[in-house]
Protein backbone atom coordinates (compact mmCIF):
# COMPACT_ATOMS: atom_id res chain seq x y z
CA UNK A 1 0.00 0.00 0.00
CA UNK A 2 2.85 2.33 0.89
CA UNK A 3 4.55 1.51 -2.40
CA UNK A 4 1.37 2.26 -4.35
CA UNK A 5 0.93 5.57 -2.53
CA UNK A 6 4.58 6.46 -3.16
CA UNK A 7 4.29 5.66 -6.86
CA UNK A 8 1.11 7.68 -7.37
CA UNK A 9 2.51 10.50 -5.21
CA UNK A 10 5.77 10.65 -7.16
CA UNK A 11 3.78 10.82 -10.39
CA UNK A 12 1.66 13.73 -9.15
CA UNK A 13 4.77 15.50 -7.83
CA UNK A 14 6.48 15.15 -11.22
CA UNK A 15 3.30 16.37 -12.97
CA UNK A 16 3.02 19.48 -10.80
CA UNK A 17 6.70 20.35 -10.92
CA UNK A 18 6.85 19.76 -14.68
CA UNK A 19 3.86 22.04 -15.29
CA UNK A 20 5.30 24.72 -13.02
CA UNK A 21 8.80 24.72 -14.45
CA UNK A 22 7.41 24.44 -17.97
CA UNK A 23 5.36 27.58 -17.43
CA UNK A 24 8.42 29.41 -16.08
CA UNK A 25 10.47 28.30 -19.08
CA UNK A 26 7.72 29.41 -21.48
CA UNK A 27 7.42 32.82 -19.87
CA UNK A 28 11.21 33.27 -19.71
CA UNK A 29 11.86 32.33 -23.33
CA UNK A 30 9.01 34.57 -24.48
CA UNK A 31 10.38 37.48 -22.48
CA UNK A 32 13.92 36.90 -23.77
CA UNK A 33 12.60 36.81 -27.33
CA UNK A 34 10.73 40.04 -26.75
CA UNK A 35 13.60 41.80 -25.00
CA UNK A 36 16.94 40.05 -25.65
CA UNK A 37 18.99 42.70 -23.84
CA UNK A 38 17.37 41.75 -20.51
CA UNK A 39 18.19 38.04 -20.89
CA UNK A 40 20.65 38.02 -17.98
CA UNK A 41 18.14 39.35 -15.46
CA UNK A 42 15.37 37.13 -16.80
CA UNK A 43 17.61 34.04 -16.55
CA UNK A 44 18.43 34.85 -12.93
CA UNK A 45 14.77 35.30 -12.01
CA UNK A 46 13.91 32.11 -13.88
CA UNK A 47 16.47 30.00 -11.98
CA UNK A 48 15.34 31.48 -8.67
CA UNK A 49 11.65 30.76 -9.29
CA UNK A 50 12.42 27.29 -10.63
CA UNK A 51 14.42 26.60 -7.47
CA UNK A 52 11.39 27.42 -5.32
CA UNK A 53 9.16 25.04 -7.29
CA UNK A 54 11.88 22.40 -7.19
CA UNK A 55 12.05 22.72 -3.41
CA UNK A 56 8.34 21.93 -3.06
CA UNK A 57 8.61 19.08 -5.57
CA UNK A 58 11.58 17.54 -3.78
CA UNK A 59 9.76 17.80 -0.47
CA UNK A 60 7.04 15.69 -2.06
CA UNK A 61 9.64 13.31 -3.45
CA UNK A 62 11.22 12.86 -0.01
CA UNK A 63 7.80 12.05 1.44
CA UNK A 64 7.35 9.48 -1.34
CA UNK A 65 10.71 7.91 -0.43
CA UNK A 66 9.62 7.76 3.22
CA UNK A 67 6.36 6.08 2.17
CA UNK A 68 8.16 3.60 -0.09
CA UNK A 69 10.56 2.64 2.69
CA UNK A 70 7.65 2.17 5.07
CA UNK A 71 8.60 4.78 7.64
CA UNK A 72 5.87 5.61 10.10
CA UNK A 73 4.08 2.28 10.00
CA UNK B 1 16.96 20.57 15.24
CA UNK B 2 20.07 19.09 13.66
CA UNK B 3 19.96 16.20 16.12
CA UNK B 4 16.35 15.45 15.21
CA UNK B 5 17.10 15.61 11.51
CA UNK B 6 20.06 13.34 12.03
CA UNK B 7 17.84 10.88 13.84
CA UNK B 8 15.23 10.97 11.06
CA UNK B 9 17.90 10.41 8.44
CA UNK B 10 19.55 7.62 10.38
CA UNK B 11 16.18 5.93 10.80
CA UNK B 12 15.64 6.21 7.08
CA UNK B 13 19.03 4.75 6.29
CA UNK B 14 18.77 2.09 8.95
CA UNK B 15 15.40 0.95 7.65
CA UNK B 16 16.61 0.91 4.08
CA UNK B 17 19.72 -1.04 4.98
CA UNK B 18 17.71 -3.52 7.03
CA UNK B 19 15.20 -4.00 4.20
CA UNK B 20 18.00 -4.62 1.73
CA UNK B 21 19.46 -7.12 4.19
CA UNK B 22 16.24 -9.14 4.34
CA UNK B 23 16.25 -9.07 0.56
CA UNK B 24 19.86 -10.25 0.63
CA UNK B 25 19.11 -13.24 2.83
CA UNK B 26 16.54 -14.51 0.32
CA UNK B 27 19.03 -14.48 -2.52
CA UNK B 28 22.73 -14.93 -2.92
CA UNK B 29 24.22 -12.55 -0.36
CA UNK B 30 27.24 -11.37 -2.34
CA UNK B 31 25.19 -10.58 -5.46
CA UNK B 32 22.96 -7.86 -4.02
CA UNK B 33 23.59 -4.25 -4.94
CA UNK B 34 23.04 -2.19 -1.78
CA UNK B 35 21.69 1.08 -3.17
CA UNK B 36 21.25 2.93 0.11
CA UNK B 37 24.58 1.63 1.41
CA UNK B 38 26.41 3.53 -1.32
CA UNK B 39 24.87 6.84 -0.32
CA UNK B 40 24.84 6.25 3.46
CA UNK B 41 27.39 7.60 5.88
CA UNK B 42 30.03 5.11 6.99
CA UNK B 43 32.68 4.81 9.66
CA UNK B 44 35.25 4.00 7.04
CA UNK B 45 36.78 5.78 4.10
CA UNK B 46 36.54 4.00 0.75
CA UNK B 47 39.79 3.69 -1.21
CA UNK B 48 40.79 1.65 -4.26
CA UNK B 49 40.55 -2.05 -3.44
CA UNK B 50 44.26 -2.82 -3.55
CA UNK B 51 45.01 -0.62 -0.50
CA UNK B 52 44.03 -2.01 2.88
CA UNK B 53 41.17 -4.09 1.49
CA UNK B 54 39.32 -1.06 0.15
CA UNK B 55 38.53 0.54 3.48
CA UNK B 56 40.36 2.83 5.88
CA UNK B 57 38.62 2.82 9.24
CA UNK B 58 38.03 6.15 10.91
CA UNK B 59 38.20 7.05 14.61
CA UNK B 60 35.15 6.59 16.82
CA UNK B 61 34.54 9.21 19.48
CA UNK B 62 31.72 8.88 22.01
CA UNK B 63 30.40 11.13 24.70
CA UNK B 64 28.60 8.62 26.85
CA UNK B 65 27.08 8.01 30.25
CA UNK B 66 28.08 4.90 32.13
CA UNK B 67 25.77 2.85 34.35
CA UNK B 68 27.07 4.70 37.43
CA UNK B 69 25.85 7.97 35.94
CA UNK B 70 29.19 9.60 35.13
CA UNK B 71 29.65 11.02 31.66
CA UNK B 72 32.85 10.24 29.79
CA UNK B 73 34.46 11.16 26.50
CA UNK B 74 36.17 8.19 24.87
CA UNK B 75 38.05 8.02 21.62
CA UNK B 76 39.11 4.91 19.71
CA UNK B 77 41.04 4.45 16.49
CA UNK B 78 38.39 2.34 14.76
CA UNK B 79 35.23 0.35 15.36
CA UNK B 80 37.41 -2.73 15.80
CA UNK B 81 39.42 -1.20 18.62
CA UNK B 82 36.17 -0.06 20.28
CA UNK B 83 35.06 -3.68 20.47
CA UNK B 84 38.52 -4.87 21.54
CA UNK B 85 38.57 -2.43 24.47
CA UNK B 86 35.53 -4.22 25.90
CA UNK B 87 33.79 -1.06 27.00
CA UNK B 88 31.24 -1.26 24.19
CA UNK B 89 29.38 -4.17 22.65
CA UNK B 90 27.65 -4.44 19.33
CA UNK B 91 23.91 -5.06 19.24
CA UNK B 92 22.20 -7.19 16.63
CA UNK B 93 21.34 -4.09 14.59
CA UNK B 94 25.01 -3.16 14.40
CA UNK B 95 24.78 -0.23 16.82
CA UNK B 96 27.31 0.18 19.62
CA UNK B 97 26.16 0.33 23.25
CA UNK B 98 28.21 0.51 26.48
CA UNK B 99 28.91 -2.99 27.81
CA UNK B 100 27.93 -2.33 31.45
CA UNK B 101 24.69 -0.46 30.80
CA UNK B 102 24.35 3.25 30.32
CA UNK B 103 23.97 4.94 26.97
CA UNK B 104 25.77 7.04 24.37
CA UNK B 105 24.77 10.71 24.67
CA UNK B 106 26.41 12.00 21.50
CA UNK B 107 28.19 10.00 18.83
CA UNK B 108 30.98 12.33 17.71
CA UNK B 109 32.63 9.76 15.44
CA UNK B 110 34.42 10.97 12.35
CA UNK B 111 32.59 9.63 9.31
CA UNK B 112 33.29 9.54 5.58
CA UNK B 113 30.89 12.41 4.88
CA UNK B 114 32.62 14.54 7.51
CA UNK B 115 35.99 13.84 5.86
CA UNK B 116 34.63 14.98 2.48
CA UNK B 117 33.04 18.03 4.12
CA UNK B 118 36.45 18.96 5.54
CA UNK B 119 38.17 18.25 2.24
CA UNK B 120 35.73 20.46 0.33
CA UNK B 121 36.07 23.33 2.78
CA UNK B 122 39.86 22.91 2.99
CA UNK B 123 40.18 22.98 -0.79
CA UNK B 124 38.07 26.15 -0.91
CA UNK B 125 40.29 27.68 1.79
CA UNK B 126 43.56 26.72 0.11
CA UNK B 127 42.50 28.04 -3.29
CA UNK B 128 41.23 31.30 -1.79
CA UNK B 129 44.40 31.84 0.25
CA UNK B 130 46.52 31.10 -2.83
CA UNK B 131 44.58 33.64 -4.88
CA UNK B 132 44.70 36.18 -2.02
CA UNK B 133 48.50 35.86 -1.95
CA UNK B 134 48.68 36.79 -5.61
CA UNK B 135 46.44 39.83 -5.16
CA UNK B 136 48.56 40.91 -2.17
CA UNK B 137 51.62 40.89 -4.39
CA UNK B 138 49.77 43.22 -6.73
CA UNK B 139 49.02 40.80 -9.56
CA UNK B 140 45.44 41.50 -10.55
CA UNK B 141 45.37 44.95 -8.94
CA UNK B 142 48.18 46.86 -10.63
CA UNK B 143 48.39 44.54 -13.63
CA UNK B 144 45.88 42.12 -15.16
CA UNK B 145 45.26 38.76 -13.48
CA UNK B 146 47.74 36.23 -14.83
CA UNK B 147 47.38 32.57 -15.59
CA UNK B 148 44.35 30.30 -15.94
CA UNK B 149 43.96 29.80 -12.19
CA UNK B 150 43.72 33.47 -11.26
CA UNK B 151 41.47 34.30 -14.19
CA UNK B 152 39.04 31.52 -13.34
CA UNK B 153 39.13 32.48 -9.69
CA UNK B 154 38.38 36.09 -10.51
CA UNK B 155 35.48 35.14 -12.79
CA UNK B 156 33.92 33.07 -10.01
CA UNK B 157 34.58 35.61 -7.29
CA UNK B 158 33.25 38.57 -9.27
CA UNK B 159 30.22 36.48 -10.23
CA UNK B 160 29.42 35.77 -6.57
CA UNK B 161 30.10 39.37 -5.54
CA UNK B 162 28.17 41.14 -8.30
CA UNK B 163 25.46 38.75 -9.42
CA UNK B 164 24.72 37.05 -6.12
CA UNK B 165 25.61 39.41 -3.26
CA UNK B 166 25.20 42.91 -4.66
CA UNK B 167 22.08 42.08 -6.67
CA UNK B 168 20.20 40.71 -3.69
CA UNK B 169 21.57 42.48 -0.63
CA UNK B 170 21.45 46.25 -0.04
CA UNK B 171 24.41 47.83 -1.76
CA UNK B 172 26.36 49.21 1.19
CA UNK B 173 25.94 45.97 3.17
CA UNK B 174 26.53 43.41 0.42
CA UNK B 175 30.32 43.23 0.63
CA UNK B 176 30.19 42.08 4.26
CA UNK B 177 28.49 38.85 3.19
CA UNK B 178 30.69 38.07 0.19
CA UNK B 179 33.22 35.96 2.17
CA UNK B 180 30.43 33.81 3.61
CA UNK B 181 28.66 33.39 0.27
CA UNK B 182 31.88 32.61 -1.55
CA UNK B 183 32.90 30.02 1.05
CA UNK B 184 29.48 28.39 0.76
CA UNK B 185 29.64 28.35 -3.03
CA UNK B 186 33.16 26.91 -3.25
CA UNK B 187 32.67 24.44 -0.40
CA UNK B 188 29.38 23.07 -1.71
CA UNK B 189 30.71 22.92 -5.28
CA UNK B 190 33.72 20.87 -4.21
CA UNK B 191 31.62 18.61 -1.98
CA UNK B 192 29.20 18.00 -4.87
CA UNK B 193 32.00 17.42 -7.36
CA UNK B 194 33.82 15.01 -5.04
CA UNK B 195 30.73 12.82 -5.34
CA UNK B 196 31.51 12.26 -9.02
CA UNK B 197 34.82 10.53 -8.25
CA UNK B 198 34.82 6.76 -7.95
CA UNK B 199 35.08 5.56 -4.30
CA UNK B 200 34.26 9.03 -3.03
CA UNK B 201 31.08 9.91 -1.17
CA UNK B 202 28.86 12.94 -1.73
CA UNK B 203 28.85 14.78 1.58
CA UNK B 204 25.91 16.93 0.49
CA UNK B 205 23.78 13.83 -0.08
CA UNK B 206 23.53 13.69 3.71
CA UNK B 207 20.75 15.63 5.43
CA UNK B 208 22.97 16.37 8.45
CA UNK B 209 25.53 18.17 6.27
CA UNK B 210 22.99 20.25 4.36
CA UNK B 211 21.09 20.99 7.56
CA UNK B 212 24.29 22.29 9.15
CA UNK B 213 24.98 24.53 6.14
CA UNK B 214 21.39 25.79 6.16
CA UNK B 215 21.63 26.38 9.91
CA UNK B 216 24.63 28.67 9.38
CA UNK B 217 22.59 30.64 6.84
CA UNK B 218 19.70 30.76 9.31
CA UNK B 219 21.90 32.16 12.10
CA UNK B 220 23.46 34.77 9.82
CA UNK B 221 20.03 35.77 8.52
CA UNK B 222 18.67 36.30 12.03
CA UNK B 223 21.72 38.24 13.18
CA UNK B 224 21.66 40.56 10.18
CA UNK B 225 17.94 41.22 10.62
CA UNK B 226 17.08 44.91 10.96
CA UNK B 227 14.37 46.47 13.12
CA UNK B 228 12.04 46.37 10.12
CA UNK B 229 12.63 42.65 9.67
CA UNK B 230 11.61 41.86 13.23
CA UNK B 231 8.69 44.29 13.00
CA UNK B 232 7.45 42.43 9.94
CA UNK B 233 7.59 39.18 11.85
CA UNK B 234 6.05 40.12 15.19
CA UNK B 235 3.97 43.21 14.44
CA UNK B 236 3.25 43.49 10.73
CA UNK B 237 2.88 47.18 9.90
CA UNK B 238 -0.19 48.56 8.21
CA UNK B 239 -2.72 45.77 8.83
CA UNK B 240 -5.58 45.44 11.36
CA UNK B 241 -4.75 43.72 14.66
CA UNK B 242 -6.86 40.62 13.97
CA UNK B 243 -4.82 40.01 10.81
CA UNK B 244 -1.66 40.16 12.89
CA UNK B 245 -2.96 37.24 14.98
CA UNK B 246 -2.85 35.15 11.80
CA UNK B 247 0.25 36.73 10.29
CA UNK B 248 2.63 36.46 13.27
CA UNK B 249 2.58 32.63 13.51
CA UNK B 250 2.87 32.36 9.74
CA UNK B 251 5.86 34.72 9.70
CA UNK B 252 7.55 32.87 12.57
CA UNK B 253 7.00 29.61 10.70
CA UNK B 254 8.41 31.27 7.60
CA UNK B 255 11.64 32.00 9.46
CA UNK B 256 12.24 28.25 9.76
CA UNK B 257 10.80 26.96 6.51
CA UNK B 258 13.30 28.94 4.43
CA UNK B 259 16.46 27.22 5.74
CA UNK B 260 14.54 23.93 5.91
CA UNK B 261 13.72 24.14 2.20
CA UNK B 262 17.35 25.11 1.55
CA UNK B 263 18.61 21.97 3.29
CA UNK B 264 16.04 19.63 1.71
CA UNK B 265 16.65 21.01 -1.79
CA UNK B 266 20.39 20.40 -1.78
CA UNK B 267 20.07 17.05 -0.03
CA UNK B 268 17.36 15.68 -2.32
CA UNK B 269 19.07 16.89 -5.49
CA UNK B 270 22.39 15.28 -4.70
CA UNK B 271 20.82 12.08 -3.34
CA UNK B 272 18.49 11.65 -6.30
CA UNK B 273 21.36 12.12 -8.77
CA UNK B 274 23.30 9.34 -7.10
CA UNK B 275 20.37 6.95 -6.81
CA UNK B 276 19.37 7.60 -10.42
CA UNK B 277 22.77 6.49 -11.73
CA UNK B 278 22.75 3.36 -9.59
CA UNK B 279 19.18 2.58 -10.67
CA UNK B 280 19.95 2.94 -14.39
CA UNK B 281 23.07 0.79 -14.12
CA UNK B 282 21.01 -1.64 -12.05
CA UNK B 283 18.71 -2.17 -15.06
CA UNK B 284 21.50 -4.27 -16.59
CA UNK B 285 21.33 -6.74 -13.71
CA UNK B 286 17.54 -6.72 -13.58
CA UNK B 287 17.35 -7.55 -17.31
CA UNK B 288 20.05 -10.22 -16.89
CA UNK B 289 17.88 -11.80 -14.19
CA UNK B 290 14.62 -11.60 -16.13
CA UNK B 291 15.58 -12.26 -19.77
CA UNK B 292 19.11 -13.67 -19.67
CA UNK B 293 22.52 -12.42 -20.67
CA UNK B 294 21.62 -11.32 -24.23
CA UNK B 295 19.06 -8.78 -23.08
CA UNK B 296 21.54 -7.55 -20.48
CA UNK B 297 24.13 -6.80 -23.15
CA UNK B 298 21.53 -4.86 -25.14
CA UNK B 299 20.38 -2.87 -22.12
CA UNK B 300 24.00 -2.40 -21.08
CA UNK B 301 24.79 -0.35 -24.17
CA UNK B 302 21.76 1.85 -23.50
CA UNK B 303 22.38 2.15 -19.73
CA UNK B 304 26.06 2.93 -19.94
CA UNK B 305 25.61 5.64 -22.58
CA UNK B 306 22.75 7.12 -20.54
CA UNK B 307 24.96 7.05 -17.44
CA UNK B 308 27.66 9.01 -19.25
CA UNK B 309 25.08 11.67 -20.14
CA UNK B 310 23.78 11.65 -16.57
CA UNK B 311 27.30 12.11 -15.26
CA UNK B 312 27.73 15.24 -17.35
CA UNK B 313 24.34 16.41 -16.10
CA UNK B 314 25.42 15.70 -12.52
CA UNK B 315 28.56 17.79 -12.94
CA UNK B 316 26.34 20.65 -14.14
CA UNK B 317 23.79 20.11 -11.36
CA UNK B 318 26.61 20.07 -8.78
CA UNK B 319 27.59 23.62 -9.73
CA UNK B 320 23.97 24.72 -10.25
CA UNK B 321 22.88 23.55 -6.80
CA UNK B 322 25.85 25.27 -5.18
CA UNK B 323 24.83 28.43 -7.03
CA UNK B 324 21.18 28.08 -6.01
CA UNK B 325 22.10 27.48 -2.37
CA UNK B 326 24.31 30.58 -2.40
CA UNK B 327 21.75 32.66 -4.31
CA UNK B 328 18.91 31.76 -1.95
CA UNK B 329 21.15 32.41 1.08
CA UNK B 330 21.85 35.85 -0.35
CA UNK B 331 18.14 36.44 -1.04
CA UNK B 332 17.18 35.48 2.52
CA UNK B 333 19.93 37.60 4.05
CA UNK B 334 18.97 40.45 1.74
CA UNK B 335 15.34 40.20 2.83
CA UNK B 336 16.37 40.38 6.49
CA UNK B 337 18.97 43.11 6.10
CA UNK B 338 16.81 45.45 4.02
CA UNK B 339 16.93 48.93 5.44
CA UNK B 340 13.61 50.56 4.65
CA UNK B 341 10.03 49.72 5.46
CA UNK B 342 8.30 49.79 2.11
CA UNK B 343 4.87 50.00 3.71
CA UNK B 344 4.99 53.75 4.32
CA UNK B 345 3.21 55.85 1.78
CA UNK B 346 5.28 58.22 -0.27
CA UNK B 347 8.38 56.11 0.26
CA UNK B 348 9.25 55.78 -3.38
CA UNK B 349 8.83 59.47 -4.19
CA UNK B 350 10.86 60.41 -1.12
CA UNK B 351 13.72 58.01 -1.57
CA UNK B 352 14.10 57.57 -5.29
CA UNK B 353 15.59 61.04 -5.65
CA UNK B 354 18.19 60.27 -2.96
CA UNK B 355 19.13 56.97 -4.54
CA UNK B 356 19.58 58.52 -7.94
CA UNK B 357 21.86 61.19 -6.50
CA UNK B 358 23.78 58.59 -4.46
CA UNK B 359 24.49 56.56 -7.55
Amino acid sequence: MGLLAAGIGAGIVALGAGLGIGMIGKAATESIARQPEASGDIRGAMILTAAFIEGVALLGAVICILLALGIGQ
Amino acid sequence: MVQTLRRVFLTLLFLSISTSNTFASEQDEAQVLDVMGTVADHNYFKVPGFINGGKIYLPRIFYWESAEGESKLSAYLSTKSVLESGEFVETEEGALVPANGGHIIVDLSITSHLIYFWMGMLLALVLTVMAAGRYKRGIGRTVEPQGAFQNMFEVLFVFIRDDVARDNIDHHKADRYVPFLFTMFMGISFMNLFGLLPWAATATADLTVTATLAFVTFVITQFSGTKDYWAHIFWFPGVPTWVRVILTPVEILGMFTKPFALAIRLFANMLSGKIMIIAILGLVFIFADLFGAGAAYGVGIFSVSLTVVLYALKAFVALLQAYIFTLLSAVFIGMAAEDHAHSEEGYYTEHSAEEVSAN
